[in-house]
């Protein structure tokens, strides 16, 4: 039971220890862990991200390929051992991620078939979803 | 000191991360000078290719002849793959249509992409829960 209580106190010892008292100590502390993730908003779902993941969302007609975006609606950052959740949204002078769009394209055919039996009614509609797929940058987290 | 193997160091790409590179290198146009079938063709041609061309400097942009046979346009892309679509029966919009289908492409093949919303390579930020490495549940 000692060996399994000390197990798990070196992490819990850390997370204790290291209370941040200001935004800036916690980003401090998420920053110096080796990877971080996001949970932003785009295109009114949740997503969590993080550097270098492609994104498919439906299709935005007002973007071309090779525009980078900017995610304005973080809602929680974190790594590891510490996570800063905003409130409802981090500001985006904290943290800055950046989305390029790297193609639209369209998904696979889609066979939709209608019928009404005993009437003579049938029909099959073939249809292929577009869809937007972007990379996600680096979490810039600037001191 | 410990052995570093060569597979190590290999770098995976993930195009749009640092930079974008345009995916599409050459847009080949094939149509026949006479037959009516091209006559959309030719005409988008000859009012609308020039702007194209200028709007998309990365794309090489290559004018074939296709005698007799209905008008094609083929799309080039980095990975070695090529797109065909006929140009058969639509007009200068739907022709325009099927031009950008090609420039915003990347040449990958089609899948389906419904429930894919996050392709990962990077590793769980939090790390995965190992039942042999947590708090033994005290009632």
């Amino acid at each position: 039971m000692l060996a399994r209580l000390t197990r798990s106190v070196p992490a819990l010892c850390r997370a204790l220890h290291t209370q941040p008292n200001s935004t800036t100590a916690a980003l401090e502390l998420i920053r110096s862990q080796p990877s971080q993730y996001i949970i932003a908003n785009f295109v009114g779902r949740k997503y969590i991200l993080t550097p270098r993941d492609v994104l498919t969302v439906p299709r935005l007609r007002d973007v071309d390929v090779g525009d980078v975006l900017a995610l304005d609606e973080i809602h929680e950052l974190g790594s590891r051992e510490y996570t800063l959740r905003g409130n409802p949204t981090i500001s985006p002078s904290r943290v800055r991620v950046q989305a390029t769009v790297i193609e639209h394209t369209k998904g696979k055919m889609e066979f939709i078939f209608k019928k009404k039996r005993r009437k003579g009614y049938q029909k099959t509609i073939t249809h292929k979803q577009p869809y937007t797929r972007l990379r996600i940058g680096e979490i810039e987290i600037p001191s | 000191m410990a052995t570093l193997f060569r597979g190590q160091l290999r770098s995976f790409p993930a195009n749009g991360h640092a930079a974008f590179v345009p995916q599409i290198r050459k847009l080949v146009f094939e149509c026949c000078d006479r037959w009516p079938s091209s006559e959309n063709t030719r005409s988008y041609l000859f009012t609308r290719l020039v702007e194209l061309a200028r709007q998309n400097p990365h794309v090489e942009i290559v004018v074939r002849q296709r005698i007799h046979r209905e008008p094609i346009i083929r799309g080039f892309y980095v990975n070695n793959r090529d797109k065909v679509v006929p140009l058969n029966g639509l007009s200068l919009a739907e022709i325009n249509q099927k031009v950008h289908l090609l420039l915003d492409s990347s040449g990958a093949k089609i899948k389906h992409l419904k429930r894919r919303n996050v392709e990962s390579t990077t590793e769980s930020t939090r790390g995965i829960w190992s039942g042999l490495h947590a708090d033994r549940p005290a009632l």
